[in-house]
């Protein structure tokens, strides 16, 4: 075919001058290598951020007592949380699937015949597990019943089973939380440790009625665990939430709230933190180098067009219509960014790699830069091939030959 | 098949509108040898760039092979030049960084259809003009004589029904001026209409017929009696270097 005989002859004049054509495609190569490097960052700091979130849980937000901002846990000598609490809000917040109330005491002391330690006990509701998704990997959850009767009977985190029984099923066994007796009924699924540290199966479910009434004889609750069926919701629903406890509170802003809401949102904001403002200054620094490298491109483009008039007048006698000259020139910038974008793509692939090794940072390579470089560079080789195109197409073959 | 009558052409620089053609006709018929002479600033130039459809007419008419020229678009004229014109320049114009056989080729490339022994044609008529072991030679690796024979073979490649030279012998040695004459004449011998643009009446009296220009208009429009014959000439040459 004749276009492919012209972008032919295209090519082999960039063979033919390979230092002009490095330096066509440098600014490409460079434009690219950073956009792929910083996509690749932005993706890994994305799954970062959606690992936390889930973690948290997707549609979660959590009420927890004691004032302060971001995700401290709830503070013990705060009194105000209480069950009639979550009763107003599951009575007037719509949008709700679970809600769920919690009581926390950290370091209770645990002992299983020879066995002690400190582990962290929650007391929860049945709803506890569908609030989590979590739920136990052997034996029973604890039961509307157990709640109802203030039953002794408790769940296990993995580890601490492990701790207090060793390899053995803590199932039908006993342990004592704080001088009191209960059956083990079942153990939890293992969550792992924190991005902080922080051990999740390290911990003991025991009934909210027992834990509140039986263990420590209090009235308020530490949390409150809020699923909301729809994550769009999740802001809204948090500032109902936030409304509500201001009026039960007694509280008017700016009086500091004595608790503290946290969305799936928050978390996923908090996640993100600057980065997202990081990566569209680094998007835009790699946008200038590709325009840069744009107008480099057209720039020796142009020069190599007055410096060819010649060759142009020539291929005009021999009968190369305008459209000819044209496309090979627009040719000669297409292939020049194309090229530029492959090794810019394979570069920005290997920095990624390497800044994945050595700064730590959470690295993701996925075939969207690549898509988006072709666009960018196909966009930029059109841009800036265009003008040296058509005015190398509009030589007069007289003038040229002169 | 070329004919044109009271051809004008007028350059506009500024305000300053030059007339250089001022009315040329003639005839040239297919298989004819002609040589069209003058002294610089007659014109002459102009008139092989447009009858090599390289420039426009002003005014009169130009037609090539039954073809009205003056009539014609940029990509018309781009058409005509790739399939019925052979040209040969004074400077060769040659593609420094392509081979003899590439710089043969190049016409092929724009032609409606590429031949599919572009190739062997190309290599063929690199034979034609002696130039059978300098196939892959680049033009700076060769010397002056076989650059233009090169261009010679290029100007043959796409079959056209005439071949137009400008000063083809101008930047060359005698002895390879009268290689490329040589082969004019024998090119003319096999049925090439040849158009050869000089100022050098030694280099014209190898045509057939003289075209003779002077200010724009035909001076003169006669036939050479006896035209040179360039492969005695050569050989005298031999002798007086011996």
């Amino acid at each position: 075919m004749r276009i492919s005989r012209i972008v032919s002859e295209g090519v082999q004049s960039l063979g033919a001058n390979k230092l002009r054509t490095f330096f066509m495609m440098a600014g490409t190569i460079v434009g690219i290598a950073a956009l792929t490097v910083i996509m690749a960052m932005g993706k890994g700091t994305e799954k970062s951020v959606m690992k936390r979130v889930n973690n948290f849980g997707i549609r979660s937000i959590m009420v927890t007592a004691g004032g302060g901002k971001g995700m401290s846990p709830p503070e013990e000598g705060i009194t105000t949380l209480r069950l009639e609490d979550l009763e107003a809000i599951r009575n007037q917040v719509s949008g709700i699937e679970v809600i769920s109330p919690g009581v926390m005491k950290r370091g209770a002391s645990i002992k299983a015949g020879a066995s002690q330690t400190q582990a962290t006990v929650f007391a929860v509701e049945p709803e506890w597990y569908d609030a989590w998704d979590w739920y136990v990997q052997s034996g029973d959850p604890i039961s509307a019943e157990d709640t109802s009767t203030m039953a002794r009977t408790c769940n296990l985190g993995t580890t601490l089973s492990r701790t207090l029984f060793g390899g053995a099923s803590p199932i039908g066994e006993y342990i004592q939380i704080e001088n009191t007796r209960f059956l083990v009924k079942g153990v939890l699924e293992s969550k792992g440790t924190s991005p902080m540290g922080t051990d999740f199966d390290y911990r003991v479910l025991i009934p909210l009625t027992t834990g509140m009434r039986r263990l420590l004889n209090q009235d308020h609750i530490s949390y409150i665990r809020v699923k909301v069926k729809d994550p769009k919701d999740l802001t809204g629903i948090g500032e109902e939430i936030r409304k509500i406890l201001h009026e039960r509170h007694h509280i008017t802003p700016p009086q500091e709230d004595d608790f503290s809401i946290v969305t799936a949102a928050d978390v996923a904001k908090a996640a993100r933190g600057i980065s997202g403002t990081l990566s569209i200054l680094l998007i835009a620094l790699a946008a200038l180098s590709l325009i840069v490298g744009g107008i480099v491109l057209m720039n020796i483009l142009l020069i190599s067009v007055s410096e060819r008039v010649k060759e142009i007048g020539l291929r005009r006698a021999l009968g190369a219509t305008q459209s000819d000259i044209f496309r090979q020139f627009l040719a000669e910038s297409l292939v020049i960014t194309l090229l530029g974008m492959l090794i810019g793509c394979a570069l920005g692939w290997g920095a990624s790699m390497l800044v994945g090794m050595f700064i730590k940072a959470p690295i993701v390579i996925s075939w969207e830069p690549f898509a988006l470089a072709v666009v960018f560079s196909l966009m930029v080789g059109l841009f800036f091939g265009i003008q040296p195109a058509r005015r190398a197409a509009r030589l007069k073959p007289i003038e040229a030959l002169r | 098949m070329i004919e044109v009558s009271d051809l004008e052409k007028t350059y506009n620089s500024g305000a300053v509108a030059t007339q250089v053609l001022k009315g040329v006709s003639f005839r040239i018929e297919a298989g004819e040898y002609v040589a069209i002479m003058g002294t610089s600033g007659t014109g002459k130039s102009t008139l092989m760039n447009i009858i090599g459809c390289l420039d426009k007419l002003t005014s009169g008419r130009y037609s090539l092979n039954g073809t009205e020229v003056g009539e014609l678009d940029d990509n018309a004229l781009s058409h005509l030049r790739n399939h019925e014109i052979g040209f040969v320049f004074q400077q060769f114009h040659l593609l420094s960084r392509a081979s003899a056989l590439k710089n043969v080729m190049l016409p092929l490339i724009y032609s409606d259809e590429y031949p599919e022994d572009a190739e062997e044609r190309a290599t063929k008529m690199l034979e034609s003009v002696g130039l059978a072991d300098r196939v892959t030679y680049r033009p700076s690796e060769l010397s002056g004589g076989q650059q233009q024979r090169v261009a010679i073979a290029r100007a043959l490649v796409t079959r056209p029904s005439l071949i137009l030279a400008d000063e083809p012998t101008g930047n060359l040695d005698r002895r390879s001026g009268l290689e490329v004459l040589a082969i004019f004449r024998q090119l003319n011998r096999e049925g090439h209409t040849i158009i050869m643009v000089t100022h050098d009446e030694a280099v014209a009296e190898h045509a057939d017929r003289i075209i003779q220009l002077k200010e724009g208009r035909v001076a003169s429009d006669r036939a050479v009696p006896e035209p040179r014959d360039p492969e005695k000439e050569i050989v005298s040459l031999k002798e007086e270097a011996q």
